[in-house]
């Protein structure tokens, strides 16, 4: 950090009063190229130098949660899928969890074993976007294209699974909307061969790139107590050399059955906490759900992927429940509170980049403005889950 | 220049003055030279797509042109001249209509002296390498201008930006070709590139030790001065939107498009004339030396756009660190090495 | 701890401010609005208990809450076969609430606090000094069910634009017929079936030609 503070210290100096000089707002979005979707943050800089971020968010508010109270359970589902839609499956897992713990219904074997499967395709889709679009951000154009190669391949998959590439509403509560393809097994172990070779391709492209390094190593720490204090979970916490993972250490699902290790910044290149820990965390994860994704395979067995005890109609007995699970981003979770009707009462949607995004308020005084686009850019935010 | 004024003499005999024959074979030559530039932005956005489309394990333009899209370029300018010249309501209108032109003719102007080969150079300057290092930089005025006029703080950023890494890279750039100055002794485009006569061996990069640092120096030195990646910080895409020409539409923006390409060949052809060899091929007599001139430069050209599409961007503090902390004193060490090795091998005059 | 330990704790410590003891799926206890503060900061620092992280906060609004357990609650209002939006009569009561799901990473377990406040003074203590994650979510709560917390830092709207009317989580909550002059009622108005008269503009929401909007920031 030596180079953003003593860029702070120069600025408290009083040469700028007696420049009779004034900091420069300038805002960042809703129309700008770093801001990975329609974010607006307000900056007053001083040259190159940050000196206060204020995030103006809301651009994409559909008020889902106001939705929810008109549709009913099941319905909803389509809706979650809007959230994170570079991950919309991870959010649909959150809500079906939430829904089904309320309920108290077992989900049929064969339908958490693809739920984990198509989960773990989408975190590394996830990744792989946001992998490239940091490199994006630091100038790398080439890593980004690189990753879409490999995404495309998911979304292959997915779509053959589900019929859509983009927002799937697969998931239903108590299991699937309908049983996998024939042959799901086989192009699903086809791509993790494919994808556990191509992941060092990337560390080669990008990884132990000396300007990507420069770049983002020392840059936008955010430490543990930052973490714990303003929410930020995921790839952010882990960064930042928590291995807390909610498929670990607070499972859901079938997670618990599998063997697989949560990655976490050592501070390899930099300090704890740094860009290149948050990215780095992206990168060996995406191994991580490789592992998990072919002992789920292994394991997949036959049989229905439908809760048959469940009604078209599903009513949820009265009650609260908060509901976490991992998504890409981070902890996605689900506050429900259910009258015992056929709809929500009210849900809460506790989206991981709205946490992850307030923390750049507090770490980005003193940066440079390059640095602020890196550190937004290592928090991998969706604007669609933000303002929901 | 004394290739056109030969041609003119030998087609008029006497029916010209030799003002006249002066005055034909500069306005020839220029036209020539602004041929070439329009040419270089045609045939390098080609290029730069195709090689960044080969780098990223993609095509590239594939339809305009039946061939690999070799009419993209040609079908972007139809479409760039279309377009509508929006100057924004509140810019300081004849800044932000003039900046690209300043632009385009600091480019244009240095041509003047680069040999291209031999006798076809538009003006054999005695003092030809700093008359280009000099006029190139009224690029960065033209810069200046275009941020400034736009009223856009972030092209105001860009072009600050740009201004200070153009004034700060000519630094190291002159002072890498310092050593080849004092090897030659002249400041001579071509008296530079005839003291390389004799193969590759006798090419200035591969002079000494210190030569060829001074031309990795001058290399990377030349890729910030023309503001390409990894050292784009003036446009940055994802810091600032587009840099000093976020504001510009149509022909003017298509002037910028123009000048960078030009830039970079023009800086191209600056190595390929001081330390490459100019049009002397690798071995063997000088044979086709305008092909061979070319092939150099764009062989340089190609090279630069493989590490645009391959490195990450410099951050701004980095990108003065690695000019004022590094190059330029390495540069002094290498005009001080040079000089040394000069009265070693006794070629000392 | 189990979440009875933790709840009789906040009652030997806080007393009257701890009010019940909440056994739904998720354990909790409801407090008092005003002293919610304090509570979060002895369940943060409370080396027994260690809640450091504030998993979410949810503001809702329990007008129409089936006590019995029917699920009969009130519908939302939407917008009509034409377009208009639905406008109802009844006003909502019921109280509004806040809950706050807290989690602790030190020693593994989690506990919800809920609190209870009266729809017409619907005031509760902030806790962004104590959890700075809370800071947004407060702010959420306020721009989309309309509680006001106490002592936040910097408490305006974060979602909807600064000059939005009204709350939209509330159970009797009306859509807007247009806002800011532009009709939201979805009807092809390009197609001459809406006119000016059949949309009703909150008074001080002005025509497009006279609005003006709020000045949030430079242009870039």
């Amino acid at each position: 950090m030596s180079e953003t503070a003593t860029g702070r210290g120069w600025a408290e100096q009083d040469v700028r009063r007696e420049l009779h000089s004034e900091l420069l707002e300038i805002n960042m979005g809703p129309q700008h190229p770093a801001t990975h979707g329609v974010l607006r943050l307000l900056v007053r800089t001083d040259g190159e130098i940050v000196h206060g971020v204020t995030a103006h968010i809301g651009y994409l508010h559909r008020c889902a949660e106001k939705i929810a109270e008109g549709c009913d359970w099941r319905q909803w589902m389509v809706y979650t899928d809007r959230f994170d839609y570079l991950a919309p499956i991870n959010m649909n897992f959150g809500y079906a969890v939430a829904v089904e713990r309320m309920l108290g219904v077992q989900v049929p074997e064969r339908a958490e074993h693809i739920r984990v499967i198509c989960a773990e395709l989408q975190r590394i889709a996830s990744h792989l976007i946001a992998i490239g679009t940091f490199g994006l951000d630091m100038g790398a154009w080439t890593p980004l294209l690189y990753c879409f190669r490999e995404r495309e391949e998911i979304l292959n998959i997915l779509e053959r699974l589900t019929g859509g590439r983009m927002l799937y509403n697969y998931f239903d509560i108590g299991g699937l909307r309908f049983d996998a393809y024939e042959g799901f097994e086989r192009d699903v172990l086809d791509f993790v061969n494919i994808m556990e070779q191509k992941i060092p391709e990337y560390d080669t492209l990008l990884s132990y790139n000396k300007i990507f390094i420069e770049r983002t190593a020392d840059v936008g720490v955010i430490d543990v107590a930052t973490c714990r204090a303003y929410g930020c979970t995921g790839p952010v916490l882990r960064g930042a050399g928590v291995p807390f993972d909610c498929r670990k250490d607070d499972p859901y699902s079938i997670y618990d059955r599998f063997e697989f290790d949560i990655p976490y910044g050592e501070g390899e290149q930099g300090t704890v906490g740094d860009c290149w820990d948050r990215y780095m965390v992206r990168m060996r994860e995406m191994y991580e759900s490789c592992r998990i994704i072919r002992q789920a395979v292994d394991a997949l067995p036959g049989g229905p992927v439908k809760a048959e005890d469940l009604k078209k109609l599903v009513k949820v007995p009265q009650g609260s429940l908060y509901t976490r699970t991992e998504s890409s981003k981070g902890e996605i979770g689900y506050h429900i509170f259910a009258d015992g009707g056929s709809k929500p009462f009210r849900t809460k949607v506790r989206s991981p980049s709205f946490s992850n995004l307030h923390v750049i308020e507090k770490v980005g005084p003193g940066m440079m403005l390059s640095d602020l686009v890196a550190t937004v850019g290592s928090l991998d935010i969706v604007l669609g889950e933000i303002d929901r | 220049m004394q290739v056109m004024t030969e041609l003119f003499a030998r087609i008029f005999g006497d029916g010209l003055s030799p003002v006249g024959l002066l005055v034909a074979g500069g306005l020839t030559m220029a036209l020539v030279m602004s041929l070439v530039m329009a040419l270089c932005a045609i045939v390098f956005t080609w290029a730069e797509r195709k090689v960044a489309g080969f780098i990223q394990s993609r095509y590239g333009p594939m339809r305009v042109g039946r061939w690999h899209g070799v009419l993209q370029p040609v079908a972007d300018m139809v479409k760039i001249l279309g377009k509508e010249d929006i100057i924004p309501r509140d810019a300081d209108k004849r800044l932000f209509q003039l900046a690209p032109f300043v632009i385009f003719v600091g480019s244009l102007m240095a041509w003047a002296a680069i040999p291209f080969a031999p006798g076809f150079i538009a003006a054999d300057l005695d003092l030809g390498l700093f008359y280009i290092f000099a006029v190139s930089s009224a690029a960065s005025i033209g810069i200046l201008m275009a941020g400034w006029a736009s009223n856009n703080k972030w092209s105001l950023y860009g072009a600050v930006r740009g201004v200070a890494q153009g004034v700060s890279y000519e630094i190291p750039l002159a002072l890498a070709c310092i050593p080849v100055v004092m090897i030659t002794g002249s400041l001579n485009m071509n008296d530079i590139v005839i003291a390389q006569q004799g193969g590759i061996w006798r090419w200035h990069f591969l002079h000494d030790p210190f030569l060829f640092v001074s031309f990795l120096l001058y290399f990377v030195a030349s890729i910030a001065e023309v503001n390409r990646g990894p050292f784009d910080l003036p446009e940055t895409e994802s810091e600032l939107v587009a840099g000093y020409h976020t504001e510009y539409t149509g022909m003017r923006f298509a002037f910028f498009f123009l000048a960078e390409y030009a830039n970079l060949f023009l800086v191209s052809c600056i190595a390929t004339a001081v330390f490459l060899g100019g049009w002397q091929p690798v071995f063997g007599p000088v044979f086709l030396p305008g092909l061979v001139f070319v092939t150099k430069a764009v062989l340089l050209v190609l090279l630069q756009m493989w590490l645009r599409w391959t490195l990450p961007r410099l951050r701004v503090d980095q990108l003065m660190h690695v000019c004022w902390k590094v190059m330029v004193p390495l540069a002094l060490v290498c005009v001080l090495g040079a000089g040394i090795w000069m009265l070693a091998t006794g070629q000392a005059g | 701890m189990e979440a009875t330990a933790i709840h009789a704790l906040l009652q030997s410590r806080f007393g009257d401010a701890v009010l019940d003891y909440v056994d739904s799926y998720e354990k909790g206890s409801l407090v008092a609005a005003g002293r919610v503060g304090e509570i979060a900061t002895f369940l943060r620092d409370d080396a027994t208990l260690g809640f450091e992280s504030l998993m979410s906060l949810t503001g809702l609004d329990w007008d129409g809450y089936d006590a019995t357990g029917k699920g009969k609650s009130v519908d939302i209002l939407g917008y009509d076969e034409l377009g208009r939006p639905e406008t109802s009569d009844r006003v909502g009561d019921g109280d509004l609430g806040v809950a706050y799901a807290l989690y602790s990473p030190r020693h593994g377990h989690k506990h919800t606090l809920f609190v209870r406040v009266p729809r017409a003074a619907p005031e509760v203590a902030s806790v962004a000094a104590v959890w700075p994650t809370a800071e947004w979510h407060e702010r959420e709560a306020w721009d989309l069910v309309g509680i006001r917390f106490a002592g936040h830092p910097d408490l305006r709207r974060i979602l909807l634009d600064d000059a939005w009317e009204g709350h939209p989580l509330r159970k009797d909550y009306a859509m807007p017929g247009a806002w800011q002059g532009v009709p939201l009622d979805g009807r092809d108005y390009a197609a001459g079936k809406w006119t000016e008269a059949d949309v009703t503009l909150p008074d001080d929401v002005k025509r497009p030609e006279d609005a003006k909007l709020p000045d949030t920031g430079n242009q870039g």
